[in-house]
């Protein structure tokens, strides 16, 4: 450490006001201070210093994915291995899949890192640490199969559309990383829907097997949903889908972090679930008794289990920037996001899967919810003086 | 009434003027600063349009269609007076805004003020004239226009008080100088419909 150290200190004076390269100071900053403690010093009133800085939470959270990550990875070579009747190892199904989501992940950050250093040069402040989980939550909800210059491309979206144009980190009043997905999933659909979830490069030597089929899980479930895989395989993450979103077991091991460090809401997750189910039960009051197989039958925790809703309450619905603010306001919000999800997913048969659009819905309508919220707490009080 | 049901959930978020059609954006634009402007404005455009509406609708069936006439007597049948539909249907809207603007200006002073000219322009608001001439052309009945113009009210009360939401949230937050204002409205409002997207397609 202390070579780079003396190298970080010698190269200071450079970027410092006045020196040769003012202008690319953001960039350096970053840098230095991804590396080291910082040695600022604040100048004026009392502050309260603490080590969670904005640096450490986000890191937290990228922590939290590391699970999904590596579940992702192997599940990527074992689907792969599976759709041509191959038996690998765990170590081969994993390498074939690491090989295969690491392109998509340096991409993801470098295209997204290099546009904030352009922002943050241009617009003289200091690079923020939000792209460090908006960069990993891109690979994980995009299908394998995406070209990387498409990954590039919604990178480049996000950053600018969905939070430098806002004001840069903490400005933005949706998620950039959905904002990325749903921005792919309108603009290019072809290779957002159909026959993409599984790497279907040609092994030498082996045809697909007879029993494959591309689609995902949520596109046969809208007809019938008797031909979901069982709950284990749905829990475990052995099916097909984006990247991370599978295993509700890996997504559990990052839940459990979020919640311990407190960096995620609980009571996010928790109403989630709530208006999960509760939409759920309700649909199946409503479900018709002559169509067994009618996805109104669905049992309530299937809704849990399957395809991204786990991962989209975990780490998207409960990004504290975009969720509702107030404490009453974010049990509100997660229990329309189950809903909202719940009908999405049976209702609409243009989008199999509606934990993405419901969540961005509810980014929209947050505001709003806060804004409810504070004016009936204004009105109580009032009452109460 | 399974159908109403149907197309009332449609016209509040399938096709919402605002972020299917891009229709009434001079207000909905100009009025989102704060939330209780948007509102008191979102509950005028919902009240004029459910009483110029079906109102238009009588009009356009007892008056200006071919044949509309024939209860007069039987000597008018031929005529065919759709060619005023669109002076009548905007003098309806003119009359109704000014009882709206009569009303809020005695009872509610407040508003009245801070929703300044914008008031009188739901007069030219192309949300409430495309309402009437989309009942005119999709060629609903009497209960299916009544709810059609209550959901499209809706959803224009809806898109405005959302974004009026965000505008507040993002107040103070340091948005590059070209786009302040303005120009950072078009870009919510962009966003907002990307994420209304969401419900095209969907069937109850």
């Amino acid at each position: 450490m202390k070579p780079i150290r003396n190298l970080v200190e010698s190269l200071e004076p450079h970027f410092k006001e006045g020196g040769k390269y003012e202008k690319f100071h953001p960039a350096f900053d970053a840098l230095s201070t991804f590396l080291f403690v910082p040695g600022h010093t604040t100048e004026n009133g009392v502050h309260i210093r603490d080590a969670m800085d904005l640096k450490r939470t986000m890191f937290t959270v990228v922590i939290a994915m590391i699970p999904t990550l590596l579940f992702g990875m192997w599940n990527v070579g074992y689907q792969h291995y599976l759709a041509y009747g191959m038996d690998m190892s765990l170590m081969e199904n994993f390498m074939f899949g690491f090989w295969r989501v690491m392109p998509i992940v340096v991409v993801s950050y470098a295209v997204g890192l290099g546009t904030e250093f352009v922002f943050a040069i241009s617009k003289k402040h200091v690079v923020s640490e939000g792209y460090l989980v908006t960069g990993l939550l891109i690979p994980l909800i995009l299908p394998v199969t995406i070209p990387l210059w498409m990954v590039a491309f919604a990178s480049i979206f996000c950053v600018i559309i969905g939070k430098e144009i806002f004001g840069g980190t903490g400005m933005n009043f949706m998620n950039p990383a959905l904002l990325a997905r749903a921005f792919l999933f309108f603009a290019f659909p072809a290779y957002m829907t159909g026959d993409i979830w599984t790497d279907l490069t040609p092994e030498p030597g082996h045809a697909l097997v007879d029993a494959y089929t591309g689609a995902t899980n949520l596109v046969t479930f809208d007809n019938d949903f008797t031909q979901l895989p069982s709950p284990s395989d749905m829990f475990w993450g052995f099916e097909q889908g984006s990247i991370g979103e599978t295993s509700v077991f890996a997504i559990l091991i990052g839940v459990f972090i979020l919640i311990a460090s407190g960096v995620g809401s609980w009571k996010i997750i928790l109403s989630c679930v709530i208006g999960t189910l509760a939409m759920g039960l309700f649909l199946n009051l409503l479900a018709p008794v002559d169509v067994p197989t009618s996805s109104l039958h669905t049992p309530a925790y299937y809704h849990l289990l399957m395809g991204s809703f786990a991962f989209g309450a975990a780490y998207m619905a409960t990004d504290p920037v975009s969720a509702a603010h107030t404490e009453a306001g974010k049990w509100i919000y997660g229990i329309l996001i189950g809903v909202f999800t719940v009908i999405l997913r049976v209702f609409n048969p243009a989008y199999p899967e509606g934990v993405m659009l419901a969540i961005l819905l509810m980014n929209v309508f947050a505001p709003l919810i806060d804004h409810l919220v504070v004016e009936r707490h204004i009105q109580t009080r009032m009452k109460r003086a | 009434m399974e159908s109403l049901v149907n197309l009332f959930v449609r016209a509040v978020f399938v096709e919402n003027v605002v972020f299917a059609y891009f229709l009434g954006m001079c207000s909905f634009l100009a009025v989102s600063k704060k939330i209780k402007t948007a509102f008191g404005l979102g509950l005028a455009v919902i009240f004029v349009m459910v009483l110029t509406t079906p109102l238009n609708y009588l009009i356009l069936n007892y008056m200006l269609e071919e044949g509309a006439l024939s209860w007069i007597s039987p000597s008018l049948a031929s005529v065919d007076l759709t060619f005023l539909a669109f002076i009548l249907f905007i003098s309806t809207i003119a009359g109704a805004v000014q009882l709206v603007e009569m009303v809020i200006e005695k009872f509610l002073p407040a508003l009245y003020s801070s929703l300044g000219i914008f008031l009188p322009l739901i007069t030219v608001n192309c949300s409430i004239l495309g309402t009437s001439l989309f009942m005119q052309e999709r060629e609903y009945g009497l209960a299916e226009t009544a709810v059609f113009s209550l959901g499209a009210g809706v959803g224009f009360f809806l898109a405005i008080v959302l974004l009026a939401g965000i505008r507040e949230r993002l107040r103070y937050s340091n948005v590059p100088a070209p786009l302040q204002g303005l120009g950072m409205a078009m870009f919510i409002t962009a966003l907002m419909g990307l994420a209304f997207l969401s419900f095209s397609g969907i069937k109850i």
